[in-house]
């Protein structure tokens, strides 16, 4: 009578061992999932910010523009490239989860942006006929575009993974190990409107 | 680019969400992208090469009308049969959280996946009981897309979070071009109004402006009604005024090209819905077709027509605002042709040109993102196990 029993017990404990294990495993396998798509998107926005910055660099050195526009537009993109090129993804402990504080570098881009590339000068751009300078032209466009969109989606994933890093299994269980808490890229990424067609 | 796209709805019958899907499918097969759609639709139906049948449908009462759906085991094999045999770059999935094809691809898929939301109608109760459930699966999805503000309010709503904003396509200049037909053309004396949409579907509100004609007919009496869309309408028009029945002409289903013709040649194109539209295309087709509009004032339909710059609004569900509208419109040719030329330049926007590059630069958002995670993702044999989790997926 006693044997059965302990063997009951025993197979219960097991069963609910394996289960437990089982669902600690399915939801680090899922916070880990979403931090991967946190870092991700991360690497698409940083990406994006590259192509504006460069195309943007092209642009002033182009000599299309008047030299105080030129000037203004390669001093935010350099900045905007110097901030990348430090590494901030490769190097950080925090696994691409951070954006490094570039949000002040890349909004400064983007208001440049907005008030050198109006309308009229745009369409005087285009008027050169010039290849390279139209190339520029849709390729800040282009990458503002996507810029917009990879910003959008990173916060999408970050507050997933924030959600998900709330729950009590999570935390009572460390299942997030050493990950640092991704956070929202918030900066201003308009399109210059003249761009937004 | 190899594209795998899933369009919950029977591609058989006629819907907007198919309508999206298909153009912009052959939007993306003509600039040279390998697109494989997957929906219900009927075994014998006839249907574009580019469809994958996932099985017959059901009529099932969803979001308001009825929908026809798939569900069930062997749509669940044929979905994961597809999944494998596309070896597809992106799956864009089309309302994934209609429980249909678009559910079940959201559980199977292993590709990138992004997702478009095209309803605004609220169903709380549906989406929060199954929210646990669906939780896991809808994290796979990477970048959300929604047809407009109101779309992108029912998922803030009810799943949380931001989506990207990108409207429905038209094909503008097939509408801008289409030749107009003697019979459909208004004259001063008998002016033409249009209403395209199912006839028997109360949303639609055929029944609101049945019950305005008469007030109309008094200010013109010779106004018609161009009544297009499939559903029997004789019950409606038996208990309408006599007049207003007398007025209107049944079209019943029309092809594209008749739609197009008709657009282009009526006077007043009149929309009078009472509700659950998220987008309102119709009125970018009618736009494009340099139709004058006159629309319900609903959100959506306030914001395709510019908050009202680029059509006519009069109060939903209310027949004397909309008589009233529309004997003033009738009344006055310079409004009629300043709308013709507000719609027709308000409806580039919407053109599937620019509308399919936005799609596109999604897709190579995602897909920068799915490669750069690629490179240093965790493998094992207990990685995949626990990876391979029903709805969890990898």
């Amino acid at each position: 009578m006693l044997d059965i029993d302990v063997l009951q017990v025993a197979t219960f404990l097991v069963i609910v061992v394996i289960g437990v294990a089982w669902y600690l495993s399915y939801s680090a396998a899922r916070l880990d999932r979403l931090h991967a798509k946190v870092e991700g998107a991360m690497s698409a926005l940083d990406a994006q910010l590259v192509r504006r910055a460069e195309a943007t660099l092209e642009l002033a050195n182009s000599g299309a523009l008047d030299p105080a526009t030129a000037l203004l537009l390669a001093d935010a993109a350099t900045e905007s490239i110097e901030r990348t090129t430090e590494h901030p993804l490769a190097e950080d402990l925090l696994d691409g989860q951070h954006f490094g504080g570039r949000e002040e570098t890349e909004a400064v881009l983007t208001e440049i942006l907005a008030v050198t590339l109006t309308d009229d000068v745009v369409a005087r751009l285009l008027a050169q006929d010039d290849e390279l300078v139209a190339d520029s032209l849709d390729r800040i466009a282009a990458s503002a575009l996507r810029v917009r969109m990879a910003r959008r989606f990173h916060n999408d994933a970050v507050r997933e993974v924030r959600r998900v890093r709330q729950k009590r299994v999570v935390r009572w269980f460390r299942l997030a190990g050493h990950a640092a808490l991704p956070a929202r890229v918030e900066f201003d990424d308009a399109l210059p409107p003249a761009l937004a067609r | 680019m190899r594209i795998g796209m899933v369009c919950p709805y029977s591609f058989d019958v006629p819907g907007g969400v198919q309508f999206h899907v298909r153009d912009l499918a052959e939007v993306f097969i003509a600039q040279g992208h390998d697109v494989s759609v997957l929906a219900p639709a009927d075994e014998d139906a006839d249907v574009p090469p580019y469809l994958v049948s996932c099985g017959k449908a059901v009529p099932v009462r969803y979001n308001g009308s009825v929908a026809r759906l798939t569900f069930g085991p062997v749509t669940s094999a044929r979905v994961t049969r597809w999944l494998e045999n596309g070896s597809f770059d992106v799956v864009h999935l089309h309302e994934p959280v209609t429980p249909s094809v678009s559910l079940m691809a959201l559980w199977a898929a292993e590709e990138p996946v992004v997702a478009t939301f095209h309803t605004s109608t609220v169903r709380s109760r549906a989406m929060h009981a199954a929210n646990p459930l669906l939780r896991p699966s809808l994290e796979k999805i990477r970048a959300r897309i929604s047809v407009s503000e109101d779309a992108a309010a029912t998922v803030r709503r009810h799943l949380g979070g931001d989506t990207y904003i990108i409207p429905n396509g038209v094909h503008v200049d097939r509408f801008a071009q289409a030749p107009t037909r003697a019979d459909w053309v208004g004259t001063a004396e008998r002016p033409t109004l249009a209403f395209l949409g199912r006839v028997d579907e109360p949303r639609k509100g055929l029944g609101v402006l049945l019950r305005a004609l008469p007030s109309v007919l008094d200010a013109r009496p010779g106004t018609r009604l161009l009544v297009a869309g499939p559903g029997d309408a004789t019950e409606l028009l038996r208990r309408a005024d006599p007049r207003a029945a007398a007025a209107t002409e049944v079209l019943g289903a029309v092809s594209d090209t008749d739609k197009q013709s008709l657009l282009r040649s009526v006077d007043v194109y009149v929309a009078p819905h009472l509700g659950g539209e998220s987008f309102g295309i119709v009125l970018v087709e009618a736009m494009a077709a340099c139709a004058p509009v006159l629309a319900s004032d609903l959100p959506a339909f306030v914001r395709v027509l510019d908050d009202g710059r680029t059509g006519v609004l009069h109060e939903a569900g209310s027949s004397a605002s909309l008589a009233a509208a529309l004997v003033d419109l009738l009344a006055d040719e310079d409004r009629r042709n300043a709308l013709r030329r507000a719609g027709s330049e308000r409806a580039r926007i919407f053109d599937w040109r620019p509308v399919s590059r936005q799609v596109m630069a999604v897709y190579e958002t995602v897909l920068a993102g799915a490669h750069a995670e690629l490179a240093d993702a965790p493998r094992g044999l207990w990685g995949r196990i626990v990876r391979n989790v029903p709805g969890g997926g990898a």
